[in-house]
């Protein structure tokens, strides 16, 4: 079976995310509580992705990057569900965190499939192209469709966080390949 | 009064003046000063900080993540996780380079003139 690449990690969010852009005029906008479920469903993934680099991996520096996305994304996600509280605004699912979902489930079953160094590769690779895949979603779609003066701040706040995450992954990434 | 006792008791006067005027001048550059390093937006703000030998620096946690301050590359001291909100005070003894050692690429420098 083909490797689940980093570059499929892009497609699968970028065509989840875009997708409604696809179409023009005619895609439906995101409304706050479908930006704030993709946001935690985005969050949520990557939290998920580093409880198996915690299980699986032995190295230390991928063990210690995990550990930084799984504190830092519950960080966000506790930001958002607290200014979602505040608002009075429920999160709602939509074809975006559908997709993202389903993609995840894919790469998921990728990263359990492998062990050892290759399953390091795999999920440095992986970070490095899910986060440059969601940087592009927030920047250019969420904060655009973001009505909510706050929501829009959160995400703001928000990307410098992912903008570091991608230079830590890719930091790793070198280090790991020059090896 | 003699012309010299004037002489005498004027230039006292000048040269308790310019002691006096010295030792304030002294006071003020070596009087320990207390610096502020903000962490926000996953930045140390100042990123550079120019300090004399036993000045302190607090570092203030302004972001929603967790953070360190810890010297870099030998990690001679370190702030230890720094919650959200949290602040820690360093005095410092050197230069020092530093990082946020749960987010590596966050880096920052303190310069004693």
């Amino acid at each position: 079976m083909k490797a689940f690449t980093p570059c499929a990690t892009i497609i699968i969010v970028c065509s989840a995310i875009f997708s409604m852009q696809v179409f023009g005029q005619k895609a439906q906008k995101l409304s706050d509580p479908e930006i704030a479920s993709v946001a935690v469903v985005a969050n949520q993934i990557d939290i998920d992705y580093a409880t198996i680099a915690k299980k699986k991996s032995t190295n230390a520096d991928v063990v210690k990057f995990a550990e930084t996305m799984a504190r830092d994304h519950q960080s966000v996600i506790d930001q958002a569900v607290a200014l979602v509280t505040k608002l009075g605004v429920t999160p709602k699912d939509n074809a975006v965190s559908k997709s993202l979902q389903s993609g995840a489930v894919k790469t998921k079953k990728m990263l359990n499939s492998k062990s050892g160094e290759d399953f390091n590769k795999a999920y440095i690779d992986n970070e490095v192209a899910y986060h440059k895949a969601v940087i592009a979603a927030v920047e250019t779609v969420l904060i655009p469709n973001a009505g909510n003066k706050e929501l829009k701040d959160l995400l703001l706040s928000v990307l410098p966080i992912l903008k570091t995450h991608l230079g830590h992954a890719e930091m790793v990434q070198k280090m790991y390949s020059s090896k | 009064m003699s012309t010299a006792w004037v002489i005498l008791r004027n230039a006292s006067c000048l040269l308790f003046s310019i002691l006096l005027l010295n030792s304030c001048a002294t006071s003020e550059k070596t009087a320990p000063k207390t610096y502020t390093v903000e962490i926000s937006q996953m930045k140390f703000i100042p990123a550079e900080l120019n300090v004399q030998k036993g000045d302190t620096v607090i570092f203030i946690n302004h972001d929603m993540v967790v953070h360190d301050v810890t010297e870099d590359p030998g990690k001679a001291w370190t702030s230890s996780p720094l919650p959200v909100g949290k602040s820690w005070s360093l005095v410092v003894s050197g230069s020092s380079d530093y990082f946020c050692s749960i987010h590596q690429v966050m880096k920052g420098k303190i310069i004693v003139q």
